[in-house]
């Protein structure tokens, strides 16, 4: 196999006693799904702020294609190529769903007219361009969570980091972004995904990392890990 | 619409500049002088706290750092005019950039109460300076011309207004810093650096305040710390945006214009009832704030809006989107 596109390296993240993120190590490979699953509180949305640099590492390294970026900045970040989406999504409520998506577009096309004709484009692939000129506060929560991943991807993102985006959808829409998400995938866009649905979860992931308590109890092919008695007690224990 | 657009402001400019040569009244062109000081006041307050979400609180002490530069350049070092007014702009943006390192980190009220802090702070710094003159102010060289005031006021307020039409609503830059207004966090993860866009909203809205400063200096004369740096200057910037309404070009304008005519009018035919006037104005700012929060204009426009909007069928009634709303806090 290639050289892994992001490497996490022994990552520990501290608040206080509590050790969120607990040593964590894992790889994604250029154009893998990789699932990040886990019972609440297992550490999930902590990894991805790390990963996107909301938080800085208390210990260990990231690597984003062989450079080391622990500790750099979302916008530095989003820069170089990770886009992420927020499980409680974040559009600007003000603005309408064009203008959220051209304020991605200005990452790669600065200038309003060309930034504009993209996140059109950005538009049209993710079904909101009919909607273009609500305000982003009017969209149903499915709409919300498709701007979501619009906003993400108009930075056309190498890695792309989707915290939940199909919870709290009706089976149509979650079938619908589902399919958005692999055809992201046959673009060459390499996703590392947060979901509870074990249904979309298993079925699109190439591999799984399982964390439970801030560790990484397993890895690997989903129908292995499924199998797996420490992630089968961690569920069971975790949420029954 | 863009060609009306353009007619009306030419219109309005030829309007103002045709003014002066009609008239010699005194008394009327220093009303409007002072209007479209008030309007240039305005404008710049809101470009931080209507479009970038921070409530400035000490925005007069770019408004008297400007003044004092002016003032200190012309009568200290014996610049001329032409030169010190520039100059007054450049300090107040230099002033700006490091005052907001530090505040522009702070949200919300926090914000408000470290740059109102910072205008008491330099405010007393003006009353104990020798440069200054202390609590006696300066007094500049008097220059009796209204319509050189009238004029120059006139370039100034325009060149702002087009500065920030340009950037506001058709750069990148209006859209980046409603992005940071609108949620910070999630703007970062846009690729839009909070820190640096604040800071440039903050120099953008202090350069022509300082301006305008170093302008009244020369105008009016005479400046010392309670006049210039007091906190009225904020204030009635403050309540002339929000009554026209946040985060538009044309609601402090027109903001500043009911406001200031009526102080104006009021005081100049109703000077017995001094007293009424703040209690009138405080008034109308608490239910303009209750009942128009988008301010004059922000309501005007929202309500044509909406009503085209249904006509085109790209919204529903409020009702039904009110179910929906409720419907996906269920599912969160």
């Amino acid at each position: 196999m290639s050289d892994p596109i992001l490497r996490i390296d022994s990552v520990t993240k501290a608040f206080g006693g509590l050790h969120a993120v607990d040593d964590v190590s894992f790889e994604i490979y250029p154009g893998e799904i990789i699932g990040l699953i886990g019972p609440n509180g297992a550490g999930k949305t902590t990894m991805f702020n790390i990963v996107s640099g909301y938080y800085a590492p208390t210990h260990g390294r990231i690597f984003f294609k062989g450079e080391n970026i622990s500790g750099k900045p979302p916008y530095k970040l989003a820069e170089r190529g990770i886009g992420r989406t927020f499980q409680v999504v974040k559009p600007f409520p003000g603005l309408t769903v064009l203008e959220n998506v051209i304020i991605a577009s200005f990452c790669r096309y600065p200038q309003r007219e060309k930034a504009t004709a993209h996140a059109w484009k950005i538009l049209e692939l993710s079904g909101l361009a009919d909607r273009a000129n609500v305000s982003a506060s009017s969209l149903t929560l499915a709409g919300r969570k498709r701007l979501e991943i619009g906003k993400a991807l108009a930075l056309e993102p190498e890695l792309l980091l989707l915290d939940e985006v199909v919870a709290g959808l009706n089976p149509t829409e979650a079938d619908q972004t589902i399919e958005l998400i692999l055809k992201l995938r046959d673009q060459g866009i390499t996703i590392l995904i947060v979901e509870h649905i074990m249904r979309v979860i298993m079925s699109i992931s190439d591999r799984v990392v399982v964390l439970n308590f801030g560790r990484k109890i397993a890895a690997g092919k989903p129908e292995q890990v499924a199998k797996d008695p420490q992630v089968v007690q961690a569920y069971l224990g975790g949420e029954a | 619409m863009r060609h009306r657009n353009i007619l009306w402001f030419a219109s309005v400019l030829s309007i103002l500049l045709i003014l002066p040569l009609i008239t010699d009244d005194a008394f009327f062109l220093r009303i409007i002088t002072e209007a479209f000081m008030w309007i240039g006041l305005a404008m710049a307050w809101d470009v931080l706290a209507g479009y970038t979400g921070y409530l400035n609180f000490g925005h007069g002490v770019f408004f008297g750092i400007g003044a004092y530069t002016t003032a200190i350049l012309m009568m200290r070092s014996e610049w001329s005019f032409p030169f010190a007014l520039p100059a007054a702009g450049v300090v107040a943006g230099i002033v700006a950039l490091f005052a907001g390192l530090p505040t522009l980190r702070l949200k919300g009220a926090y914000f408000a109460i470290a740059t109102w802090a910072l205008s008491r702070a330099v405010q007393q710094v003006a009353l104990v300076l020798e440069i200054t003159g202390g609590p006696d102010g300066m007094r500049l060289p008097p220059f009796l011309n209204p319509k050189f005031f009238y004029m120059l006021m006139l370039g100034i307020v325009t060149a702002t207004f087009l500065l920030f039409w340009f950037l506001m609503e058709r750069a990148s830059f209006g859209l980046k810093v409603r992005a940071i207004r609108e949620d910070e966090s999630g703007a970062m993860a846009l690729g839009l650096n909070p820190t640096k866009i604040k800071i440039q909203a903050f120099i953008l809205s202090a350069v022509p305040t300082g301006i305008l400063g170093g302008m009244y200096a020369y105008w009016i004369t005479f400046i010392d710390p309670a006049s210039v740096l007091g906190d009225l200057v904020t204030d009635q910037a403050v309540v002339m945006a929000v009554f026209g309404g946040l985060g538009t070009l044309f609601g402090p304008i027109i903001g500043a214009i009911l406001i200031f005519l009526f102080k104006t009018y009021f005081w100049a035919y109703l000077a017995d009832y001094q007293v009424l006037y703040l209690i009138i104005l405080g008034l109308l700012i608490a239910l303009s704030v209750v009942f128009m929060p988008n301010g004059l204009w922000g309501t005007l426009t929202g309500y044509i809006g909406a009503r085209q909007a249904l006509r085109k069928g790209l919204a529903v009634n409020p009702q039904a989107e009110n179910e929906t709303e409720k419907g996906d806090k269920t599912h969160e």
